[in-house]
Order: structure tokens, then sequence, then C-alpha cells
């Protein structure tokens, strides 16, 4: 069965054609470069920005797999959770190709995109698992029992990881997007110089907390002995806070399920710290961990399709009516 | 020659179709009941009830606005795609030149008008000449005083603002301004019907190319502006903390 996705939920157009696992394109346009002169990004400039793209984004994805329109079986289109006008673009794009070429529509929650990342990357991924996704929009728990099926079991109270990595990047004037710039600079920086709080670390719940670390980071400026400490120290020891919650919160949820494997993805699964934090981890308590190729792990088209042909084949169909809904919980397949 | 017109940008969305020189169907609704929501359902209504299909059109026009920014870029993704997807010409039609279109019986300067918020306007000066409508001078954004500064002949204002600022309007320039029908909003139809002769001199708009005409930027882009005008005030090189 071949599925075209479509995502556009941040500010990332996205297309990709999707058979029975196997990704056959992945069309990418990025706009980060656009929101960097902004310190973030603009939902104005996302939503002008989509509009302008889509069509070649789709294009490309039908040129790269070599295949044309009259190929596809269905839609899959990140429907629910993100920017409103970046959701609505991509929605109205969806619908128009479902319509036009007579195939179904399938509205993704944006998550469950993220959790057909490491599904599609890692064909041997056991179920029930634990996943986590980590990125500038979201941090969440989630125990996957199957594809389709989920419990969530924890999110962010306040900032996402991702977010913290911005804000903090922004405030040590490192700009835009701040995880690949913290990243880079905590590479010269000493992880335990400095000793920073673990937000929610002790706490039984599977929630995560973020804003207190960014918080401690700006007061130690504050601090005139500490105004001498080097910034790759900040870096790397606000990096490895950020990891120390979200490697033992996951594996403590793990623990809690029951469940043999985890998984994590997402943005911030790009991170080289966190893999080897997570790899680390999991070896000392004899969990295998899985992280998405590294084009899956930002937000893409590829994992929207995948997700959409699991909804399909258990006859999940959105109506033409489909809306993009901006603050959607995540659901399971109901009539699985 | 067949061409389905649709446009969401402004508050009555609309969708018709246009089957040779006769107005085949013509479709509205409330934008507060979802144009994103609607605009598939009522494009397959409006050709059910034709008794076509997509594949049979000729070509597709769209209204580019200026507007609702998210109400255009609903109408210009939807109609560009649809084309793309069944291999159709596309014709991007601006709101400003369709609202002029409906009352080119006027033997005057007319100036529509789109609400742009705050008592900014968005509009444009259209002149008829014979069965030509011409667009004089650029696209206006920016106040309703501001505009009228710009004319010295007799003007009629089109769409609601010109009811919304009649007063200004009048007192701004007394007798030189007239004012069209309050209910000038275009219906789909004419969207289509202004496409005709574009289809037909085979003057297509690029479907993966089109956007919306906005005429505006989004206060992010002109703070950013501003502030990268006003550039020159170094940053110290430690992060501040009160910043």
């Amino acid at each position: 069965m071949l599925v075209l996705g479509i995502e556009t939920s941040c500010d990332e157009t996205a297309a990709a054609l999707v058979d029975e696992g196997n990704v056959l394109s992945n069309v990418i346009a990025s706009q980060i470069d656009l929101h960097a002169r902004f310190g973030g990004i603009v939902p104005e400039v996302a939503s002008r920005k989509h509009v302008e793209v889509i069509g070649y984004v789709i294009r490309e994805a039908f040129d790269s797999a070599g295949k044309g329109h009259s190929q596809v079986d269905a839609i899959a289109v990140t429907s629910k959770y993100g920017l409103i006008g970046s959701l609505i673009v991509g929605v109205s794009a969806a619908k128009a190709m479902a319509y036009a070429l007579r195939v179904p529509l399938i509205g993704i929650h944006h998550i469950e995109g993220h959790i057909f990342a490491n599904i599609l990357s890692n064909p041997g991924l056991p179920l029930p698992h634990v996943c986590l996704t980590v990125s500038g929009g979201h941090t969440m728990l989630i125990h996957v029992k199957e594809p389709g099926q989920y419990e969530v079991l924890g999110g962010t109270l306040d900032d996402a990881a991702g977010e913290a990595f911005d804000k903090i990047a922004k405030f040590l004037g490192l700009g835009f997007p701040g995880g690949p710039a913290i990243e880079k600079l905590a590479g010269h920086g000493n992880r335990t110089a400095i000793n920073l709080p673990r937000p929610l670390g002790r706490s039984r719940t599977s929630d995560f907390s973020f804003s207190g670390l960014k918080t401690a980071v700006v007061n130690m400026f504050k601090d005139s002995a500490r105004q001498t400490l080097p910034l790759p120290d900040i870096a790397a020891g606000f990096q490895e806070a950020v990891v120390d919650v979200l490697v033992s919160k996951t594996l403590q949820a793990a623990q809690r399920q029951g469940v043999s494997a985890v998984s994590v993805t997402g943005g911030v699964s790009i991170n080289t710290r966190l893999r080897e934090a997570f790899s680390e981890s999991c070896r000392r308590r004899g969990l295998q961990v899985f992280f998405p190729r590294r084009d899956l792990c930002t937000d893409n088209a590829a994992m929207v399709a995948a997700a959409g042909a699991v909804r399909l084949k258990y006859g999940e169909v959105s109506g033409l009516d489909l809306d993009a809904i901006p603050n959607a919980p995540l659901e399971s397949i109901k009539c699985a | 020659m067949r061409v389905l017109g649709i446009d969401t940008a402004s508050r009555t969305n609309s969708i018709g179709l246009i089957d040779g020189d006769r107005v085949a169907a013509d479709f509205a609704w409330d934008a507060r009941d979802s144009s994103l929501q609607q605009i598939i359902v009522n494009t397959d209504l409006v050709l059910k009830r034709s008794g076509l299909t997509l594949a049979e059109m000729d070509g597709l026009a769209v209204g580019i606005g200026p507007g609702s920014w998210t109400g255009v870029r609903i109408g210009v993704t939807v109609t560009k795609i649809m084309a793309h997807a069944v291999n159709k010409p596309l014709c991007g039609i601006s709101s400003l030149e369709a609202m002029a279109h409906q009352s080119k019986g006027a033997s005057l300067l007319l100036c529509p008008l789109v609400d742009a918020g705050r008592e900014n306007v968005y509009a444009a000066f259209y002149r008829v000449r014979g069965k030509e409508l011409t667009r004089e001078g650029e696209y206006y954004a920016g106040s309703i005083r501001g505009l009228t500064e710009r004319v010295k002949e007799p003007v009629m204002f089109l769409g609601r603002p010109a009811y919304l600022y009649r007063g200004v309007i009048t007192s701004e320039m007394g007798a030189l301004a007239r004012f069209g029908s309050p209910s000038d909003t275009p219906s789909g139809s004419v969207f289509a019907s202004l496409s005709l002769p574009r289809f037909a001199a085979g003057v297509a708009d690029d479907a993966l190319s089109l956007v919306p005409l906005y005429l505006g930027e989004s206060l992010a882009q002109a703070l950013l502006r501003k502030k990268e005008a006003e550039a020159g005030g170094g940053r110290g090189s430690r992060p501040d903390p009160e910043g």
C-alpha cells in the first residue's frame, strides 16, 4: 500500500511516500534559517512559507520516489498537535490531494507520527515498549502496547526539553535553534563542573519540568562569583541535567510498565550525548534502546505516512471535513 | 469552458462553477462555520449538483486576497494542490479586482476596500475602459485617511469598510465620495468568470508557486525590520540576566 504523508505542524514542510514500511522518498523543506533571524519560530512566517513550498515538496516526494499520482492508495496528514496556522496548510493540501485523486484521507496526531519514526527505523522494535518523544514542541512518555495502541504516561508541565535548549541558547547568545548550538559548545566543556538541579528527578510521576532548570542557569549569572565560569561548562552542565532527567524518567517508566525496551524519538533524539547516556544506562539495566534513523528524528512526513497506513488497515479514515486541532490528546485506534 | 471558482479570503466563503457563458452553481457559507472543514465538502456539493467532476473542469480559479490571512491560505492551498493533482490550469484572482468587477457598470473610478483592522484597509483603484477593468497604481495598505488623500476625482468606494468608515470618507472627500452596494462580496462564480479571458489567452498561473496576496506583514516581521533599521548598539559578550 502506497501512502503519501504530509507534515506541516511546525516549521518543516514535509512530504513522503511510504510503501509497506519502505520509505521511498522523504522530502523536508526546513525553515530554520528563516526563523533564526527572529530567535524562534514565528507562526505567521511559518504558515506563509508552508503555502509557498508545499506544492514543490509534494511534487519532489513523487519525483524522487519515481511514482505517479495515480499509484497512491491513501493520503495521511498531521492534523493534530502543532501550530494551528501551520497545521491548516498541510491539512488543506492533503484534503485537496485526497479529493482530486479519490483516495482515503487519514488525519494523524503528530506524536503518533514520532512513535512511528522508530517503528519505521527499527523493524525489530519490541512491543510493548516505552517511547520518549522529545523535541522543541513536546516531551512525552508513552506506553506503546502495539502500533496504534497507546497509553500516555506523562509529559512536560511547562517547557518542552528542546524548548529549554532553545531558551538557554538564546540567553547565552548562541542563536536558534538551540539544540545543536548547545551540543557543540558542550563538547568543549566539562559536564560535571557545575551542579544544576534535576527538576522532578525524584518524583514518582512520569511528568517533566524544565522551566526551573532554565531559571537556575539564568540565576548563575546574577551570582558574581560564578560570572567567570566558562560558557562551555555551563552548556555541558545544562545539557547533562536535561539528559539525566530524560534518561532516569524513561527508565523509571520502563521498569514500572515491565517492558524490556525503550525508544527515543523527536528532534532532541538526534543529540549525541542523549544517545550515549541512554545507551549506557539501558545496557546497565538490561534494556534495549532504539533511536530513529537520523532523517526521521526531526519532523518528517514518512513517519506520518507509516502511521496512516496502520490506521487505514483498521479502517480508520477521516472525512473530507477533517479539521486541524492544535491541542488534541493522543488517541488509540478504536476498532482494533 | 468549465471553471470552478473558490474564494475563502473574506467572511463569506464561496464556490461557484461557470459552464460556458452561464453560472452553473454558486454556493456560499459563513467563514465562522470553518473554511477548512467546509471547503472540500462544498466543492464536492457544487460539482455533484452540476453533475460534473473535478477532472471535467478546464481550469480552476481562486481568490488570492487580500483578506483573512488564514482564510486565504486555505483557498489558495486547496485550489493549487487540486489543480496540480488533476493537472488543470490555475488562475489566481485578487479579491479587490473581483469586487471592482461587480461594479463595472459605474463610469467612475472604483475603489474596493478590504478591512485590515484598526481603521486600516487594503485597497486599489480600478478604471473601466470599454469592457476592460484596469488597476491604476499599486495596491494600498494603510489608514483610510491616507487613502482618501490620494484621490482628486469622484470615486465609488466598495466593500464592507466603505460602510464602516463612511463617516471618515465623507468628511475627508465630501461630494467626491460615492458608495456602492453594501452587499458586494463576490461569489465563487465571479472569480471563475474573471479567469475565463486569462485561460483563453493562455496566461495561467503556476500551480506550485501561487501564493496569497497578503499586502501586510506579521508583527514579528515588522518589529524585526524596525530593529534591523535601528541596529548599531553592540551587545556584551556575557549574557544579561535581566535581558
